[in-house]
């Protein structure tokens, strides 16, 4: 079954944007989103993470809307942590099938270049347990560090062979113009790049930078043939707290939203062309590639170190560069995810085109995956 | 940190106080109004020990807003012999001699320091528990 058509798409640059504002950036990629389609959405659905907490517009869709030239619409802000982007297009999809709108724009939009890194750590450590654990020093780099150790120690994996995850996301991001990390990751830059929390280094994480990406949906199928159809979509929350990715290293939320979408699509794993997951870090890349049954438990690295996930590869992940390397645009990095997926569907991701892409899986987590929001599309 | 957020926590972050559950006993930390594990509403205060067992751990060097003067620390992931598991600071160790499976118990310092004008925050870390052997 179609959930929706998208028509229309556009993104910024993932990066550091020093002349833009927050509503700046939503405005240019939704603008884009819109200059592409035929049709006139009626609604807006704004996926933001931390413009709240960092002190920026609160009830953002509203500013957006107004700047995009709109006099009236319904709008909404959604957060659901870095989940945010992934959980307003399904916003968006559920405002479609009700049939309360015929087309919506869903844009995901974050700034938080303004803010100094250990405002933006902090800021980030609120999606975790405020009271129990962002509020006693552990944000989600402390999260990732507790996870790659207990992964090191369950699996018995080397400490540096995270480092073909990061390797991997920054090929792809090398030919994406619109990536904030667009070189090559050599083993030594990588080695030698800080500890964060030991033994998550810098260059485990992916870089909170500023960006916005849109879509315009409609149920309707449009009269041009280049379509870009969402077939599944699944959001499961679990219940929240960093001792569960850490101590069993799952991810249950991830696992069951992608199985659910891919059982709403009519497909397997098997059956999907291309893979856009939430490479936060190394290792919520690593238990991402397990849950969704790329890689067997432990396996994940060993995955990455191949040929598999390439552009050429058998399963094709984080085809413009993911977070890692694209660029974590928080918030909006759902929405960069499903526009991504989109070009590979209509054949116009230029380099970085996987061959004959028919179907993408698209998955954005938050609170270090106790939010999972999986979409599967397909041209 | 606002006061009255501050003292509505004393009890969970100074003294460890969390609830049992009258209709199915389960223990949860910090306290709550209804039981996530049947739904009942007849929760009565339960004071754990402090004593626990240090499940896994690493040394911070860069850390969010609030937590920077006190880097290098050690965050971890502490059971409690109760059940529960708490994330928390490991206190009073060099961070190399850290060892998973160290006994730890619970002891009341500095948390956090945000603006000169914010109140200190003190709530728990945990330490090692002195050997006797
Ligand atoms: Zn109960």
């Amino acid at each position: 079954m179609d959930l929706a058509h998208l028509v229309g798409i556009g993104r910024t640059k993932a990066g550091e944007h020093w002349n833009r504002g927050l509503v700046d950036l939503a405005v240019e990629a939704g603008g884009a989103a819109l200059d592409e389609a035929a049709v006139s959405p009626t609604a807006i659905v704004v996926g933001n993470a931390l413009g709240s907490v960092l002190g920026d517009q609160r009830n953002l869709a509203v500013y957006i809307a107004a700047r995009l030239g709109y006099r009236q619409a319904e709008t909404h802000t959604v957060e659901s942590d870095e989940a945010s982007g992934g959980a307003a297009l399904r916003m968006a999809l559920a405002l479609l099938n009700a049939g309360f709108h015929e087309a919506v724009l869903v844009i995901g939009a974050e700034k938080p270049t303004d803010t100094f890194p250990d405002g933006v750590e902090a800021g980030r450590a609120n999606g975790l347990d405020v009271l129990r654990e962002a509020g006693f020093g552990f944000g989600v780099s402390v999260a990732a560090a507790l996870a790659m150790t207990n992964y090191i120690n369950t699996y018995g994996v080397d400490r540096s062979s995270f480092y073909h995850i990061s390797a991997h996301a920054h090929r792809h991001a090398a030919l994406n113009d619109l990536s904030f990390m667009s070189w090559a990751l050599s083993e030594e830059q990588y080695a030698k790049s800080p500890l964060v929390a030991d033994p998550f280094k810098v260059c485990d994480g992916a870089p909170p930078c500023d960006g916005a990406a849109a879509a315009v949906v409609t149920l309707k199928r449009p009269e041009t043939d280049q379509t870009v159809r969402v077939i599944g979509s699944a959001g499961i929350s679990i219940e929240p707290g960093i001792w569960r990715p850490v101590l069993e290293l799952k991810l249950p939320a991830a696992q069951q939203s992608a199985s659910r979408a891919l059982d709403q699509a009519g497909l397997t794993t098997k059956a999907i062309s291309l893979f856009e997951l939430h490479d936060s870090s190394t290792i919520m890349g690593a238990l991402s590639l397990e849950a969704i049954g790329l890689a067997d438990k432990g396996q994940a690295l060993k995955l990455a170190e191949g040929d598999a996930l390439s552009l050429k590869g058998a399963h094709p992940a984080w085809t413009f560069g993911g977070h890692k390397a694209r660029g974590h645009t928080l918030g909006a990095s759902g929405m960069y995810q499903i526009v991504e997926a989109a070009l590979q569907l209509r054949g116009d991701a230029g380099q970085n085109q996987v061959a004959d892409a028919r179907t993408a899986l698209v998955q954005s987590l938050g609170s270090f995956g106790s939010t999972a929001f999986t979409h599967v599309l397909s041209r | 940190m606002d006061i009255a957020r501050l003292w509505r926590q004393q009890p969970s972050n100074i003294r460890l106080l969390g609830s049992r559950c009258r209709s199915c006993g389960v223990l949860t930390f910090p306290e709550r109004v209804r039981c996530a594990e049947c739904c009942s509403s007849e929760l009565q205060a339960y004071q754990f020990k402090g004593d626990g067992e240090l499940l896994v751990a690493t040394t911070v060097y860069e850390a969010p807003r609030g937590f920077v003067d006190q880097v290098p620390y050690v965050a971890g992931l502490v059971r409690l012999v109760e059940g529960p598991i708490v994330a928390a600071m490991i206190t009073d160790i060099e961070p190399d001699k850290v060892a998973v499976g160290m006994r730890v118990e619970m002891v009341t310092r500095r948390i956090c320091s945000s603006g000169a004008d914010d109140p200190i925050v003190y709530g728990y870390k945990f330490r090692p528990v002195a050997h006797h052997d």
